[in-house]
């Protein structure tokens, strides 16, 4: 066993990556999306929004492959830039969840007793509601737009991954260097965030790529409900959405948006596997 | 000697390495069991030696892992050619396995009964009733004391020493020619050792079978078996009778490996003898540790016992002086609370009643001050190397932070310090940034004691330090404990259930039973005439070296 694991530490990224194909392919994906959104200005063909009624709803040709939606905006232009705002969504929706999640599931778990039982309890009721519910009637009180979002993703999100956390926790804080390090008078500060913490987080690291897809997924559902990004703005959810009419004539408008979506969560979701995989996690 | 009952003609196993080549685990081993033989199967991890026995029913670990050549006759049959069908009825039927964890081995779903019912059934064709009457046989000669009762009892139900009973008949309702038992004793307290090593030896007897004994304790093949092999690096080195092998081994790891057996006076100890062991009664001297009339307990999980017991006392009313340089061994079987006592001595595990004083200062009088000085001035070895290490850590990091928090050395000089204290525990200094995964047992375990001296104690207690370590590492490690001992004056409590380690270390030793001392004085006098009764079974189950000094079944029964 030995030997193969000094085997693999030998091998340069390239072969490793070789060797590990569903890794390759998601670091592929996810790559190719931020490229796209970074060099939006200078790869998008046309502007995004800004509308040309005489070549409405035309079909996939060489001037527009991905056709023209029905204010005559190229949909190949709109799907470029719309990679920004959904890439942002996906980030930004996983990031305040993450950082929250951690930091309360690891006092919970490190603490115990009532701290932990209070914690536990509030998550209790937020799992309570259905997520959507929850989601969108946030969103309504604060007001459409994707700040609002955030705020709400960041509000219920974090309960999955405090919940990881503190599991983690609750096993290592009985582990052996952890007594160690209590035995060796480190604070309690020390021993949760430099000792547990770094050995808790890698599930939650996986679990946040397949979060990435979800969030992406309800941030382009909430867009289409026309309370997350306004149009004329180019995002995923709403061309899909101002497609919708059309989904019978110019199918194009509603297809390409629709496929981006699937293939991000697709590349967010084989990335999470191979870091799963990679950091040895066990689902 | 008649036909052999299983003959290995040079058997290599190889692994095929993602970088297209081969690395050979193991290297043409030829051994033969005889039929009704013992055949004992020394090494260290890594040796080899259980992969070999693997080999030998074809379960290779990992499917990169394929025989490479050589010759496994069952009888008439090469079983490294024989289809997968075949196996199937090799395997149990022919080849009985049992293991070190039963727990683990257990379906812990079904009652014990129905996993012997099942082997019965499968590889002997009985049917219902007559395979349960069957299996309640083999449950009695198993040493189960009811039976007919226990066929329905689930393993968790049942203590450690009665699963590995029952691994043994499940292994037996097959009804194999041949047990291989792959360090069957090595998770058992030693008077349950001893039980099951007897037990072994009686169905070999009643049987006729043969058995191989794998493990890395010598003290056990001496005891039990006919022959002995010796393997290392995936290679037999040696091979004989038992009597012949121990008495003049011709292999330099053979006789290494003979010579720090625990049970060997070793030659550090002889020294240790010629200066006179601190009095501890010396009038004026002053304990550095005082526990007095301590009291642990556990608030019982009401569910699990049904609500009826309260509290679990772990440790009752032990009190206990150490004196300055003094070296304590603290020997009790698994449940006698003496690593539970060890925590609570450190201020891990709350006490319920007593006080514990370290140097002067009270934990009664001041808990504050007691347990700073505690953190500053004490500090711990852990029983599994790789448990104890944070494993996001390099080992440099690791000794830095404890000196930073410890705040004894100033930062500049942190760097150098990291280097002394590994050359102290004798690791090299590029060990500073290698990580625990990819250091062996015994090297993090030098440096879970480096952590330790990067505090600068004057009390260490290292809790079953070297009960997770091959021979040969673990006498490293009390060695390396011996000298640090004498270079920096420390004061060391040392808590194992291996009494022969105790024995060669320790100036005085105590002995716990149930959370209570049983017995406790000079090591030399305790071995030599221990008072209590508990304490003599306990000395007199370890498995000597010598094989004319037997393992005494009395003592187990006198024990149980």
């Amino acid at each position: 066993m030995s030997a193969g694991a000094l085997g693999t530490r030998r091998m340069g990224w390239r072969q490793r990556l070789g060797r590990q194909p569903v890794l390759a392919i998601g670091a592929t994906v996810l790559i190719a999306f931020v490229l796209a959104a970074l060099l939006a200005p200078y790869i998008a063909p046309y502007d995004p929004i800004v509308q040309n009624a005489d070549i409405r709803l035309q079909g996939p040709s060489w001037a527009h492959p991905f056709g023209t939606d029905n204010f005559g905006r190229d949909v190949l232009s709109r799907v470029i830039w719309g990679a920004r705002i959904d890439l942002q969504i996906a980030i930004l929706g996983v990031v305040f969840p993450f950082i929250i999640g951690t930091l309360v599931g690891t006092v919970a778990g490190f603490f115990g007793g009532v701290v932990d039982a209070l914690f536990m309890r509030l998550i209790d009721v937020i799992l309570a509601f259905p997520f959507l519910v929850l989601v969108l009637s946030i969103i309504a009180i604060l007001g459409p737009g994707l700040g609002s979002f955030y705020i709400a993703m960041a509000l219920v999100g974090w309960v999955s991954y405090a919940r990881l956390i503190r599991a983690q926790v609750l096993v290592l804080k009985n582990s052996d260097y952890a007594v160690a390090a209590v035995s060796l008078g480190f604070s309690r500060w020390r021993i949760m965030f430099r000792h547990l913490l770094p050995n808790a987080i890698a599930g939650s690291v996986v679990f946040s790529m397949s979060d990435a897809v979800l969030v992406l997924l309800n941030g382009a559902a909430i867009s289409y409900l026309g309370l997350g990004v306004q149009p004329p703005i180019a995002e995923w959810g709403i061309m899909v959405a101002e497609g919708q009419p059309f989904i019978t004539t110019a199918w194009w408008i509603t297809l390409f948006p629709g496929l981006s979506i699937v293939l991000l969560a697709f590349g967010f979701s084989l990335f999470g596997d191979a870091l799963g995989d990679a950091l040895g996690v066990k689902e | 000697m008649s036909a052999p009952a299983l003959s290995v003609t040079d058997l290599s196993v190889t692994l095929a390495l993602p970088a297209g080549e081969a690395h050979t685990l193991l290297d043409k081993v030829s051994l033969d069991l005889g039929k009704g033989e013992v055949l004992g199967l020394v090494g260290e991890s890594g040796s080899g030696k259980s992969l070999f026995c693997r080999t030998l029913v074809r379960l290779l670990p990992s499917p990169n892992m394929r025989i490479a050549g050589g010759r496994i006759m069952l009888g008439e049959r090469d079983l490294a050619k024989a289809s997968e069908a075949e196996m199937l009825s090799v395997r149990g039927g022919r080849i009985g396995m049992i293991f070190q964890n039963p727990t683990s081995h257990l379906d812990p779903v079904m009652s014990i009964g129905d996993q012997l019912v099942e082997g019965i059934r499968y590889h002997q064709g009985l049917d219902a009733r007559a395979a349960r009457k069957a299996a309640i046989e083999i449950l009695r000669q198993v040493g189960f004391p009811k039976p007919e009762r226990q066929f329905d009892a689930f393993p968790h139900e049942f203590s450690g020493g009665m699963r590995q009973r029952a691994m043994i008949g499940v292994a037996l309702s097959c009804n194999p020619e041949i047990l291989i038992a792959d360090e069957p004793t090595t998770a058992l307290d030693v008077t349950i050792q001893a039980q099951i090593l007897q037990l072994l030896m009686d169905i070999r007897r009643e049987r006729g079978l043969s058995i191989i004994l794998i493990t890395h304790d010598l003290g056990i093949v001496a005891q039990t078996c006919d022959r002995i092999a010796v393997m290392r690096e995936g290679r037999l080195v040696e091979e004989g009778e038992k009597r012949d092998l121990l008495r003049s081994p011709t292999h330099p790891y053979t006789k290494a490996l003979i010579g720090s057996h625990p049970s060997m006076p070793s030659p550090s100890q002889d020294e240790g003898a010629a200066v006179p062991a601190p009095d501890p009664v010396a009038a004026g001297a002053t304990p550095l540790l005082e526990v007095d009339d301590v009291n642990v307990r556990f608030a019982g999980t009401g569910s699990l016992f049904g609500g009826s017991s309260g509290a679990v006392h772990a440790v009752a009313g032990v009190s206990l002086k150490i004196m300055p340089g003094e070296t304590v061994g603290i020997v009790g079987e698994s449940g006698s609370g003496k690593s539970t006592l060890a925590r609570a001595i450190l201020g891990l595990t709350p006490i319920a009643s007593g006080n514990v004083s370290f140097d002067g200062t009270s934990l009664r009088d001041d808990p504050a001050a007691f347990l700073k000085r505690l953190r500053h001035e004490t500090a711990m070895v852990f029983q599994d190397p790789y448990n104890a290490l944070n494993p996001r850590l390099p080992i440099g990091e690791m000794l830095a932070e404890v000196l930073k928090v410890q705040g004894r050395t100033p930062h500049a000089e942190i760097p150098a310090r990291v280097g002394e204290l590994l050359d102290l525990v004798d690791l090299g200094r590029e060990f500073a940034g290698r990580r625990p995964r990819s250091m062996s047992g015994g090297q993090c375990q030098r440096a879970g004691i480096a952590r330790a001296l990067a505090v600068e104690p004057r009390l260490i207690i290292a809790d079953e330090s070297t009960a997770a370590l091959d021979v040969t590492i673990q006498a490293q490690i009390l060695d390396l404990f011996r000298v640090l001992k004498r270079k920096m004056n420390l004061t060391l409590l040392f808590i194992a259930h291996d009494l022969a380690i105790v024995r060669n270390l320790c100036d005085r030793v105590v002995v716990m039973h149930r959370g209570r001392i049983v017995e406790q004085g000079a090591s030399a006098r305790l071995f030599e005439h221990p008072a209590e009764a508990y304490t003599q079974a306990l000395i007199r189950a370890i498995p000597d070296i010598d094989p004319d000094k037997p393992l005494l079944p009395r003592a187990a029964r006198e024990v149980a």
